[in-house]
């Protein structure tokens, strides 16, 4: 990781540059080259990506963090063995949004995993997806984790295939999917939508064992409903680091709950001093102007 | 002859839930809400509707814009979603329209998007004897939503230079008035997507210009948020939302028809998670009672 | 090198980005970069959009050679395919029916083949819900109690029967649903799960950015 130390420093580096160009500009007005309206943002972003970086070196120097049990993520490997002993397939989705969104990203790490598990037991593995994109990046994941396996023959460019761009034809396609092919488990990451109830319903008809995990409030209580495990918000996120365990993740996590507190204290404040009347100023220091 | 015909509804609904205790099998609820959202379809039933606050709160917004403002109406929604948002769009539309205003529409959806908003905004102009290009215009579709968004910003021909059928912006009098979101005074986005959060942190939080929106009911506990942090002006959920607009600018339509089905279907759910949780709780007796 | 220059390619687009917000885009050259920046994603997405068009007609192409089992639906799947896209490529110069343009094959297509489905696949939803409730809505325990009374009382109040139902118990109930159940309690949780999962992103995206998060290029 040392490698990384210049990256970190940099980013660093030029964080204080901004602030320090920012103080030296000494704008008052917002129409400058500068936005002083989002300078509350910046020393946030800043006052974060310190936090962060300052656990991520606590962990690398080898001090033990405790993360919380996530169920669902600790029946990944259960609901895949199940597959294995049934001989059926697994079947993941990435969610249904493009590649430049986080949520997918966290899907893709998390599929780098459970393809591991597969290539390890021999399962058969299927990840439609709805974006060309996602589609390259999840057969990269994939070929990697049979590669790290020693199952390079295993591995098979269709594991992860596109199946349609629209959301109901994509979730047309999985459905039908799921009711010829019956995977014994579904893993649905990611951002979803009004399709989520559509999949989770029909994996529950067809006898699945499910986990999902979305940061899209308005589906969870759908997800709820019809898996077995549910991962809300922020656990799709910690997904890769709960399941690799690897130090330099968790220290990201820690670092995440700091600034969680901060958030807190901020909101308890805010409305203390809102309550008594007092509080305008403490609301105008987190508007835009 | 009515009140007949739904106590046979009900008492068929009632035989099926009992057919799913029997069979275990989910279909029978897939009928029973087939049979509660067509019956209604098909006999007509007026229902009274009460008014929610944040729809009124749209309603009040518009009606309090002065005569012949500049106004934005967005379709950002998928056919998919057509009942549920296809009569809000139309009802805001009723109403900016009776209060003469100058209607700009967009989509950013570009599978059907352009279509829909074609379709109602020249029905109801024709209704309205409004005239294209003088009374509204309609942008139509631009890849790249964040783009779009901001760049109307500054410059609504530079993100447009057509309007949606190929005429140059130049040649319509109405957008030589107006040029970016300072010179709308209302924005109204019907949406069955996220894209409903972009408006409002970069339109509404960049820009300043009043929100009012429409969304579906499942997206609707999400957007409250924005209604009651104070930075939305408005908003209609789901097709309740749309009853309350349509009964508001006084065109009952089909949200309105919609409610009874939808009324029954609600009801008929409410009644069988009532019938399993007291079959749940006498099983559960009955085993520790074995016990 | 397979994954130091990603990594450095991820770190640069993503400041750029970052930097682009802090800067007005009528003012400073950073601030137009982001538009540029995704404008480039929006090319390597449609570059990557025939990968997608490989993969869907490979895989149910061979299908149908091998006549696999179901092959029947791949090969409606292609035809499909092709129907739609050939005429909407060719130009509307040539033909009315060609193009995107009204009275067109892909519009004809879209308005009376692919919007109705589509409103179907979205009304499905009506009857899983009901399902999916059925099932869900136990009285297990004190929470499962509580959610199960919240639900009864958000789904009667959001019809007319129900809100008539909800008033002849007490006037003001339905105003107090709204108050203090979607107005209360659930925009607390909406905005907590909200504000967690924004966190959450943004750690994974400094992750991303300075290399330590790499789960997502398989390593």
């Amino acid at each position: 990781m040392n490698r990384l130390r210049p990256v970190w420093t940099l980013l660093l580096g030029l964080l204080i540059t901004l602030l320090l160009f920012t103080v030296a500009s000494a704008q008052t007005e917002s129409d400058g080259a500068f936005r002083v309206d989002r300078l509350n943002a910046l020393i946030f972003m800043a006052l974060f990506s310190i936090v962060i970086l300052i656990y991520t070196r606590w962990a690398k120097s080898g001090k033990k963090l405790f993360i919380r049990k996530i169920n669902g993520l600790d029946e990944v490997e259960e609901a895949v063995g199940r597959a294995t002993e049934m001989g059926k397939p697994v079947l993941f989705i990435p969610g249904l949004q493009e590649i430049d969104e986080i949520e997918t990203i966290a899907a893709i790490s998390i599929l780098g995993r459970v393809a591991k598990i597969t290539a390890r037991y021999d399962t058969p593995l299927m990840v439609p997806v709805r974006y060309p994109m996602v589609m390259a990046a999840g057969q990269e994941v994939v070929e990697q984790a049979y590669i790290e396996e020693g199952k390079p023959d295993a591995y098979n460019k269709d594991i992860v295939r596109y199946v349609a761009g629209e959301q109901f034809a994509f979730t047309a396609t999985v459905n039908g999917i799921m009711m010829r092919d019956r995977p014994a488990t579904n893993i649905f990451m990611g951002a979803f939508f009004a399709e989520s109830l559509l999949l989770a319903e029909t994996g529950n008809a067809a006898g699945s064992i499910q986990i999902a995990g979305t940061a899209q409030p308005s589906q969870l209580p759908f997800f709820i409903a019809a898996c077995d495990y549910t991962l809300m918000g922020e656990e799709l996120y910690a997904a890769s680091a709960y399941l690799s365990h690897e130090p330099l993740l968790l220290g990201g996590l820690k670092g995440q709950d700091w600034m969680k507190i901060i958030l807190v204290l901020s909101i308890l404040i805010g409305t203390i001093l809102l309550s008594f009347g007092v509080g305008d100023w403490f609301y105008d220091l987190y508007k835009s102007v | 002859m009515i009140v007949l015909a739904y106590i046979l509804l009900i008492l068929a609904g009632a035989f099926l839930l009992y057919m799913t205790f029997r069979t275990n099998d989910r279909r029978y609820i897939y009928l029973a809400v087939a049979f509660y959202v067509i019956f209604p379809v098909v006999l007509t039933m007026q229902l009274p509707i009460d008014i929610s606050p944040e729809s009124q709160q749209l309603y009040d917004a518009i009606a309090a814009l002065p005569d012949s403002s500049a106004v934005m109406l967005t379709f950002d929604y998928y056919a998919s979603t057509l009942a549920e948002t296809e009569p809000m769009s139309r009802a805001v539309l009723h109403h900016m329209f009776k209060k003469n205003c100058r209607v700009v529409t967009m989509t950013t959806i570009p599978l059907g998007g352009p279509s829909i908003s074609e379709r109602v905004t020249r029905d109801l102009a024709e209704e309205y004897g409004k005239e294209y290009g003088v009374d509204y215009v309609n942008l139509g579709y631009k890849a790249n939503y964040v783009a779009v968004l901001k760049g109307m910003g500054s410059s609504i021909k530079a993100i447009y230079p057509a309007d949606n059928s190929g005429t140059p912006l130049d040649e319509i009098p109405l957008m030589a008035e107006i040029k970016n979101y300072d010179d709308l005074d209302f924005i109204c986005v019907i949406a069955d997507n996220g894209v409903v959060e972009y408006w409002m942190s970069i339109v509404n939080a960049q820009y300043g210009i009043k929100i009012g929106s429409g969304v579906t009911a499942v997206m609707a506990p999400k957007i409250y948020a924005y209604v009651g942090s104070g930075q939305m002006t408005g908003l209609l959920g789901g097709m309740k939302g749309a009853a309350d607009y349509e009964k508001l600018v006084g065109k009952p339509d089909a949200a309105i028809k919609g409610m009874a089905a939808q009324s029954l279907v609600h009801l008929f759910i409410i009644f069988a998670v009532i019938v399993g949780n007291v079959i749940y709780i006498v099983e559960r007796r009955r085993g520790k009672g074995r016990v | 090198m397979r994954t130091t220059v990603p990594v450095i390619i991820a770190f640069l687009s993503g400041f750029v980005m970052i930097l682009a917000f802090f800067f007005n885009p009528e003012k400073s050259f950073i601030g137009r970069l982001e538009p540029e920046v995704l404008a480039w994603v929006t090319i390597v997405g449609g570059f990557t959009l025939l990968l997608g068009v490989v993969s869907i007609v490979r895989v149910n192409f061979t299908a149908v050679k091998r006549r696999k089992e179901n092959w029947p639906y791949k090969l409606a799947t292609l035809i499909s395919i092709f129907a739609m896209a050939i005429p909407a490529i060719l130009p509307s110069s040539w033909s009315p029916l060609l193009g995107t343009g009204t009275g067109s094959i892909y519009d004809w297509l879209f308005n009376y083949l692919d919007a109705p489905m589509m409103s179907t696949m979205f009304a499905m939803l009506a009857f899983y819900i009901a399902s999916a409730a059925f099932r869900a809505f136990r009285a297990r325990n004190a929470e499962a109690t509580l959610l199960l009374v919240t639900a009864t009382l958000v789904m009667l109040w959001r019809v007319p029967m129900g809100e008539a139902f909800l008033k002849s118990i007490h006037g003001d109930l339905p105003q107090y649903i709204n108050t203090y159940i979607m107005g209360g309690a659930n925009l607390a949780v909406q905005r907590g799960i909200i504000i967690g999962a924004a966190m959450g992103a943004a750690a994974m995206s400094l992750r991303i950015m300075l290399g330590i998060e790499r789960t997502y290029m398989g390593k």
